[in-house]
């Protein structure tokens, strides 16, 4: 017993100058975590009985390896998603490029669609094509015909008035309505309601 | 189809690696999870940190044939995990450890006075460490709690073996002063 103790002590020296090798230092925990330690040793007792008891008894959960576990298939279903996640911003930029070309395509076909002269046959039947032409024709010409008419009726009409046309001409605006008005007065009409009276 | 295929590549990866995590990697978790709480006094934190170390390694898993020494790996990426979550802190943790918080699981052996000298024993062990500067701290742990040779605590904390040993030395000396000290008010 004694000369264990002996051996302890020296031991414990060696351990304070840092000599001791692992086995060493384990003997010295096993030592101390036992019963019968001398008096002058007690005092070292705690440090390595700490030592042996933090190693045994500080332990993670039984839990541990399940969180562990879920939070790793967590982490593989992530992975799976981080390749579209990198190309998100190119994705962005094809997509947005992809829409500027329709849109592109899409207006200028539009715009060629409206700028087409319209040409459409609406008319099955061609003699009643033939009839509304003629019929529409018909119009314009008895439109045009009127107002041939009241053109010659009105120059006619100015004829009688008398007017110096040269006078006219050569006087600025302001001068030409001042004669007139003064003709007009003196032939007792007023211009403006003559041809519409007539 | 094409889910199943997936599948199916997927979870035979899965295993293989898995078994290659569990043998070698696993067997760290509780050497790594008291590394964490000695730094952060934290148990909960402490879990996250070594969960996190964990993940950090399954992501880089085709890395591993890379990494020469895979113990001493784990142990920093912990390590200056531990230390980044510390600092971040917005208050750092300055009282001394309550030994309520540190999670022992008594041996049923134990009888109530034999519990409570345990105890007090321990609470003094904790002002101890807290007088050690962090490095020591460090060294400390990782040379008496887990047993770590001097060339492997040199690779965790990136610092030559000479700095490791004297590191360790002033650390014993101071807990040896500390110990003779609490003894002599005691007696």
């Amino acid at each position: 017993m004694i000369k264990e103790y002996e051996h302890i002590r020296f031991l414990l020296n060696k351990y304070w100058n840092c000599e001791t090798s692992l086995e060493e230092e384990k003997k010295l925990r096993d030592f101390f975590s036992g019963e019968d330690i001398p008096e002058d040793l007690q005092p070292y007792a705690p440090l390595f009985r700490y030592c042996k008891e933090s190693r045994n008894s500080i332990r993670l959960g039984n839990d541990f390896d399940k969180k562990l576990e879920t939070a790793i298939r967590q982490k593989e279903k992530e992975k799976q998603y981080i390749t579209i996640r990198i190309f998100a911003p190119a994705l962005k930029i094809a997509a947005s490029i992809a829409i500027i070309i329709t849109l592109g395509v899409g207006i200028y076909f539009l715009v060629n669609e409206n700028r087409k002269p319209y040409f459409a046959e609406t008319y099955n039947d061609p003699d009643a094509a033939f009839k509304d032409a003629t019929y529409a024709l018909e119009k314009l010409s008895e439109a045009l015909r009127k107002g041939e008419e009241v053109s010659i009726k009105t120059l006619d009409e100015l004829k009688g008035w008398n007017i110096d046309w040269t006078a006219l001409d050569s006087a600025d605006s302001t001068d030409v309505m001042d004669s007139v008005d003064v003709e007009a007065t003196e032939n007792g009409h007023l211009p403006q309601s003559h041809p519409r009276e007539s | 189809m094409w889910q199943d295929v997936t599948f199916w590549l997927f979870n035979r990866h899965y295993i293989m690696n898995n078994e290659k995590f569990h043998h070698i990697i696993l067997s760290l978790k509780d050497n790594l999870y008291r590394l964490a709480l000695s730094i952060v006094h934290d148990k909960a934190e402490a879990e996250d940190i070594v969960q996190d170390v964990f993940l950090k390694l399954w992501s880089k898993k085709d890395e591993w044939n890379a990494i020469n020494n895979a113990e001493a790996y784990c142990y920093r990426s912990t390590k200056n995990l531990a230390l980044d979550r510390l600092s971040s802190r917005a208050i750092r943790k300055t009282e001394s450890i309550d030994p309520q918080q540190e999670g022992y699981s008594f041996i049923d052996n134990e009888t109530p006075h034999l519990h409570f000298i345990r105890q007090e024993e321990r609470s003094i062990i904790y002002k101890c460490i807290d007088e050690l500067s962090q490095n020591q701290r460090l060294v400390f742990q990782l040379r008496e709690i887990e047993g770590l040779s001097y060339n492997d605590i040199s690779n965790v904390l990136d610092i030559s073996e000479d700095v490791v040993k004297v590191t360790l030395f002033r650390a014993r000396r101071k807990m040896k002063e500390l110990l003779e000290k609490y003894n002599d008010k005691r007696i």
